[in-house]
């Protein structure tokens, strides 16, 4: 019963490596792959290289970097359409979190505080770019560079999620992509747990209903 | 796609999925996945969109944003006080839009502020230093000294060419009172003497000098006019403050009576629970100015002396000449009449002209001696005021009286408020109304768009 139980799990926290090139190690996980015993902070857990840094250890930082390069970048770039924009605002938050080192206080995991302060980023910039297209009309639709390369099956899915209720898409984000549990869900997006796991649940499910049912359609739309 | 009696809600199956179930439900939600076709199915889907997602990639991250960061990592730990959090946010804050809309209303409050108030202020300010020359006595006395230096020179006979450079005196702008004013050798110029001793000085000159006007006019000698000495109007106005004012009161008396003066109106307030104080406007003569001020400074303490000088010489001398014109042709009319005849309306008419002569005559006479009792007389406005003393013993109204009235006062001031309020609505209100109807439309059209907005982009 037991070993069969990870078969089912989606995103069991040993099997996330899969969407994210270089996914974010588990606090006091012991089994850390092999690619990343390289890496200076490989023993050391994200709050500790935090803390070394904060006191310091400039080579902490580029470990702590190595490690959420990729995922915050990506985070960025499938929610921002501008890909030059999305690496300013990665860059943003690596450069809040430098300035924050010294406040820092390993109360929370670094990696739920690093996606909180991705997050407030996030939205200043919507709110801004809102602002904007407000009075100087709607922003171009960016042209994704990835697209040529990419295959059919990524278009497909980028605009099933496109169509999700935005509330829905940014809790099935978090939890796809992010690999943040329920409860930091919550935390970030002001949610009680109960509206977390309903709203992942109806995404999850319409998203379903999205890829299975009107494959021609979305192509037909899609190009 | 579940049936609606089903044991374990579809939810609890996704927390399951993703690890979220605490130990006890988890098995028992597993255990009931292994023989649930339903909940296998279902689990399924949640797995299949997990693997479509998996297809969305993202390309790496460019080299740029890692140079960046760790450059700027490196400084950061470098420089042990790094930027100032407060500094750094004040910063964004006055550099984003918030900022200069703020920066701009608060710059056009201020604009608008001193265009309100400084302008007039100002004016007021001008107006004050005009009116009232006390404020700065040592540059008033010292132009007034100037002034009075260069009379009592003028006042030297010198010909008529002095009087040309009287104009120069009179305006008080004769800065330079040593005498370099004037091309002849000036006999000495009066020693830097106290005021009042020139003013004494002065006025017993212009005695003598008004005797011989006076001779003059007698004699009919013409010529004697213009060199008389200037003529010169006093007017002081003291504010004195006193310990004993009923002292002061007896001592302005006896000072009036000393120096035969009088005093033209006065008005004495001796209300209780005030400061007690009176308001004299005396008449002393001109010689004894000087003397009488002196006593009457030495009552108390000095708050404020203006003194000025009216120049009537020019006047004087004019009014003596018309006079004196006057009377000849008076005594031509009186020799016409003595010594022809003619007929009856002529002799009226001659008549009727002595009788308007004399009328001018008597006017202008009446008008010099004005003048001259101007200049004889000294004219001091003297304020004496009481130190005020708060009295203990004095009936204060009582507190419940006091309390009530603030009571009243308070409601009546939240009434007149309150009716403010309601007429500015009665008067603006409409044309606020108009305007929130033409501006509602697009304002929620905007506010719409950018909701939209904000949850797509």
């Amino acid at each position: 019963m037991e070993d069969a139980l990870p078969a089912f799990v989606l995103h069991s926290e040993a099997a996330i490596s899969a969407p994210m090139n270089d996914p974010p190690p588990i606090p006091g996980d012991p089994g850390a792959p092999s690619d990343r015993s390289s890496s200076l902070g490989s023993e050391e857990t994200d709050e500790q290289l935090m803390q070394a840094y904060a006191g310091g250890r400039s080579a902490a930082f580029t470990a702590l970097f190595a490690r959420y390069r990729q995922p915050l970048f990506g985070f960025f770039r499938r929610r921002v359409p501008d890909p030059a924009r999305a690496e300013e605002l990665a860059q943003e938050t690596f450069l809040a979190v430098l300035r924050a080192a010294s406040r820092y206080q390993p109360t929370a995991l670094f990696r739920t505080w690093l996606y909180a302060i991705a997050f407030k980023i996030l939205r200043a910039h919507r709110r801004q770019a809102a602002f904007r297209a407000t009075f100087l009309g709607a922003p171009r639709e960016m042209p994704d560079p990835a697209a040529p390369g990419s295959l059919d099956n990524e278009v497909l899915v980028r605009h099933a999620v496109a169509k999700l209720d935005a509330l829905d898409r940014e809790v099935l984000l978090l939890r796809e992509f992010e690999q943040l549990s329920y409860a930091e869900i919550a935390a970030l997006l002001a949610l009680p747990l109960n509206t977390v796991r309903s709203r992942l649940f109806r995404a999850r499910l319409a998203l379903h209903t999205l890829l299975a049912a009107p494959h021609t359609a979305a192509s037909k739309e899609a190009l | 796609m579940i049936a609606p009696a089903h044991p374990v809600a579809p939810e609890d199956l996704m927390a399951l999925l993703d690890g979220e179930l605490a130990p006890q439900e988890a098995q028992a939600v597993s255990a009931h996945l292994n023989h649930c076709p339903e909940c296998a199915q279902l689990a399924l889907e949640f797995r299949s969109v997990s693997e479509s997602l998996k297809s969305w990639t993202v390309p790496d991250a460019p080299p740029a944003l890692e140079e960046t960061v760790l450059a700027q990592a490196a400084q950061t730990v470098q420089s042990s006080h790094p930027q100032s959090p407060g500094a750094w946010s004040l910063l964004r804050w006055t550099m984003s839009g918030r900022g200069a809309v703020a920066a701009a209303l608060i710059l056009l409050a201020v604009s608008s502020a001193i265009f309100f108030h400084g302008g007039p202020s100002a004016r007021k300010q001008r107006l004050t230093s005009f009116v009232n020359p006390g404020d700065d006595p040592r540059s008033i006395d010292g132009q007034l000294a100037a002034s009075r230096k260069s009379r009592e020179e003028i006042a030297e006979p010198r010909g008529v060419d002095s009087l040309v450079a009287l104009a120069p005196g009179v305006a008080g702008v004769a800065k330079d009172s040593n005498g370099q004013f004037y091309d002849q050798p000036a006999p000495p110029p009066p020693s830097p003497a106290i005021a009042q001793g020139l003013i004494a000085g002065s006025a017993a000159r212009r005695q003598d000098r008004s005797r011989s006007v006076a001779d003059a006019n007698d004699s009919q000698a013409t010529a004697a006019i213009p060199a008389a000495a200037p003529m010169i109007a006093r007017t002081v106005a003291l504010s004195i403050v006193v310990k004993d004012f009923p002292a002061a009161r007896a001592a302005l008396d006896a000072i009036l009576a000393r120096h035969q003066g009088y005093s033209a109106q006065l008005t004495v307030n001796t209300e209780q629970n005030v400061q007690r104080g009176l308001q004299d406007s005396l008449r002393i003569p001109a010689p004894q100015l000087a003397a009488a001020l002196a006593e009457l400074k030495s009552l108390g303490r000095v708050e404020t002396e203006t003194q000025s000088g009216e120049e009537v010489t020019q006047q004087h001398a004019d009014l003596v000449a018309r006079l004196q014109n006057s009377r000849e042709t008076e005594q031509r009319l009186r020799d016409i009449l003595a010594q022809r005849t003619g007929k009856i309306e002529d002799v009226l008419q001659v008549e009727e002209e002595i009788a308007r002569v004399r009328g001018e005559i008597e006017q202008m006479e009446a008008d010099r001696q004005t003048l001259e009792h101007r200049v004889d007389f000294a004219t001091v406005d003297l304020h004496i005021a009481e130190e005020y003393k708060e009295q203990f013993a004095t009936p204060s109204t009582s507190a419940s009286t006091q309390i009530r009235n603030a009571f009243v006062s308070g409601m009546r001031g939240a009434a007149a408020t309150l009716l403010g309020i309601l007429l500015f609505l009665e008067e603006a209100g409409p044309v606020i109304l108009i305007w929130l109807a033409i501006l509602a439309l697009p304002a929620v059209l905007l506010w719409r768009r950018y909701r939209r907005l904000r949850t797509s982009i």
